[in-house]
């Protein structure tokens, strides 16, 4: 800084830093503490009173949720969605987009009033069950990967980007007979790293999180997912008391309910934290493209 | 259409040979466009599948559609006019939903509109660039975890049982019995609009912070040069120049009002957080229109309650556009 430090700026740094701290404390706090759950006995836990680290140390509840037939599947279904729905879902909407970047593409504008409005409309969620159910995909591991192929807001996004890139690239490929998918593949996707990465975290970080399809699109319970499971628990400990009545029937057991659900939760946010911190650069940059583009 | 090249023939002193080279021009460049054609027929199949055949499912909510006549149905099924429009107006859970649909996302766009432009003009001030960068980084966490573990974390939190929030309350004698946050009529607005915020506030950030960075700094040192302080300067250069970009995210969040504003999360909230003990007021249309019709089977009548809702929604987006329009001078479009 060029000039001194007046009374005024020292005020407001230090007003500043401390209302930033508050707010890192209460963002970050809550994940601590579920982590301090999981690493805690669970009859222990439900006593009360623990804030700062776990007061009876143990790892029954990871020994518990990985010993589970049904925990642990819902973690490999929520898993394999989160790769093949991912993989498809950036593959399908790039090769969309790349062939709506085309530069002259006959009927361009015909094509893009049918993505605007399809992304301004919809039928609704039961008009889009019928839909689904028409298509046998209810009940199916299809419903979770390929009805979110493709992604209106990212499609728009990827147009954007791949018309940026220079036309003498894929020309040169081309006149070596390359077809215009191999082009794609071999050529502008690997030179789109930052819209990859981008595509991939959020439709990566969608397909983890999502339940809703879990819920109400399949029946079967192999196919239930991590976030599905965790919401079961929920839903039980909403019963009136119901939450401290199933604790204090289990005061024996060194893993509860509750343990268990927070030891999923734990689970299911190790993974995207350690991926996004990295992905930070290109997201704030995909999220300012979108912004602009409405 | 079909006059065109007719007058043209008439006009120019070659006329065959021009209309057939244009045509013959144009099934060319088609032809060498095919590839990126394909590419993209595929794309408006998927929408003609996924997102157009359910816009036209939209015509069940006039008719009596029973989901085991499948896609025919949605033809063969008799009309009833607004029918299933006049039931929903009549129903007795009506007023309620309509009251908490409106309130929660009334609620939810005055509270999360102003926090992050607060937010981001904090980070902004802020000159220590790894505090900062750690500030954001942390800040965009809530974002990309899932709106079941954010329930789980607030029932951890305020559980009367083992909760750190009455724990805390109790001891410190704020309160003198539990108070039961999760399963409360009286708190779930409060509840719904502070977890929002805890979830998007940092996240939406991103947009302020990328409109501050574009803020000429020569403004900054004129201001200087005119003896203002950090505070002036926040006041006279800082607010005007994301004026813009505030508009934009209000029209937005006005847009998807009923959704539940920028953070769009009122249907998962009320699902998740709602419950049979804070019902009236946790009901939204939507969660509603959803429970009739894929729990009780009445699909016609809940493709109703959709309906109205889209209705009331497009009307939303389009008069807060055009009045942005008007007042600031920026739009959508």
């Amino acid at each position: 800084m060029r000039r001194k430090k007046t009374l005024e700026d020292w005020i407001l740094d230090s007003f500043i830093t401390i209302i930033l701290l508050i707010i890192v404390f209460v963002t970050l706090y809550p994940f601590y503490y579920i982590l301090i759950i999981t690493l805690n006995d669970g009859a222990d836990t439900a006593i009360g009173g623990m804030y700062l680290w776990p007061r009876a140390f143990t790892l029954d509840n990871y020994i518990y949720f990985f010993e589970d037939t049904k925990w642990l599947n819902a973690f490999v279904v929520t898993f394999l969605r989160t790769i093949i729905g991912t993989l498809l879902g950036v593959l399908f909407t790039s090769m969309v987009a790349y062939g709506l970047a085309k530069r002259d593409l006959m009927f361009r504008k015909f094509y893009f009033i049918v993505v605007i409005v399809a992304m301004n409309f919809s039928g609704g969620l039961i008009a889009y069950y019928v839909i689904l159910r028409s298509l046998g995909l209810i009940n199916t591991f299809g419903v979770y990967v390929i009805p979110s192929m493709l992604n209106i807001f990212f499609l728009l996004i990827a147009i954007s980007f791949f018309r940026e890139i220079p036309d003498e690239l894929a020309e040169s490929a081309r006149m070596d007979g390359a077809g215009e998918f191999r082009i794609l593949l071999k050529i502008i996707l690997p030179i789109s790293l930052p819209l990859m990465a981008t595509m991939s975290l959020f439709m990566g970080s969608g397909q983890w999180n999502s339940w809703l399809d879990s819920a109400y699109f399949v029946q079967s319970e192999e196919l239930r997912t991590l976030t599905y499971r965790m919401m079961q628990v929920i839903n039980q400990s909403q019963m009136p008391a119901g939450d401290s009545q199933s604790l204090a029937s289990m005061s024996k057991a060194t893993v509860t309910p509750f343990s268990v659900q927070a030891t999923a939760m734990v689970v299911s946010i190790v993974p995207i934290l350690c991926v996004y911190p990295f992905l930070q650069k290109y997201f704030v940059k995909g999220m300012m493209l979108g912004s602009v583009k409405g | 259409m079909g006059s065109g090249p007719k007058l043209k023939r008439f006009q120019t002193g070659n006329p065959v040979y021009e209309e057939k080279e244009q045509s013959g021009q144009l099934v060319k460049r088609f032809q060498k466009q095919l590839p990126f054609h394909i590419l993209v027929g595929l794309g408006m199949l998927f929408l003609l599948i996924f997102s157009y055949s359910p816009m036209f499912g939209i015509i069940i909510a006039f008719k009596e559609y029973k989901i085991s006549t499948g896609i025919e149905g949605i033809f063969t099924s008799s009309w009833v006019g607004f029918y299933h429009f006049k039931t929903l107006f009549n129903d007795y859970n009506f007023p309620t939903l309509v009251r908490n649909t409106l309130v929660i996302s009334i609620l939810k766009v005055i509270f999360t509109f102003p926090i992050p432009i607060i937010f981001a003009i904090m980070l902004n001030e802020v000159k220590h660039e790894f505090f900062k960068r750690f500030v954001q980084t942390a800040s965009y966490l809530p974002h990309f975890i899932s709106w079941v573990v954010v329930t789980g974390i607030a029932y951890a939190f305020f559980s009367t049982g083992y909760g750190i929030f009455n724990d805390l309350l109790l001891s410190l004698h704020i309160i003198d019995e539990p108070w039961d946050v999760l399963t409360n009529s009286d708190s779930f607005w409060g509840l719904a609009v502070m977890t929002a915020i805890w979830k998007e506030a940092g996240w939406w950030t991103i947009i302020f912070l990328a409109a501050l960075a574009g803020i000429d700094p020569s403004l900054y040192e004129a201001a200087e040069m005119d003896g203002a302080g950090r505070i002036k300067k926040i006041v006279h250069v800082t607010l005007p120049g994301i004026k813009g970009a505030s508009v934009v995210v209000l029209i937005l969040s006005i847009g998807n009002m009923l959704g539940g504003g920028l953070v769009g999360s009122n249907f998962e909230q009320t699902m998740l957080l709602g419950n049979s003990l804070n019902n009236d007021t946790s009901q939204i249309i939507q969660t509603y229109a959803f429970k009739v019709g894929l729990a009780q089977g009445r699909f016609s009548f809940a493709t109703a309650i959709d309906l109205m809702q889209s209705v009331i929604s497009v009307t939303l987006i389009f008069t807060s556009n055009y009045i942005a329009k008007k007042v600031a001078g920026t739009g959508l479009f």
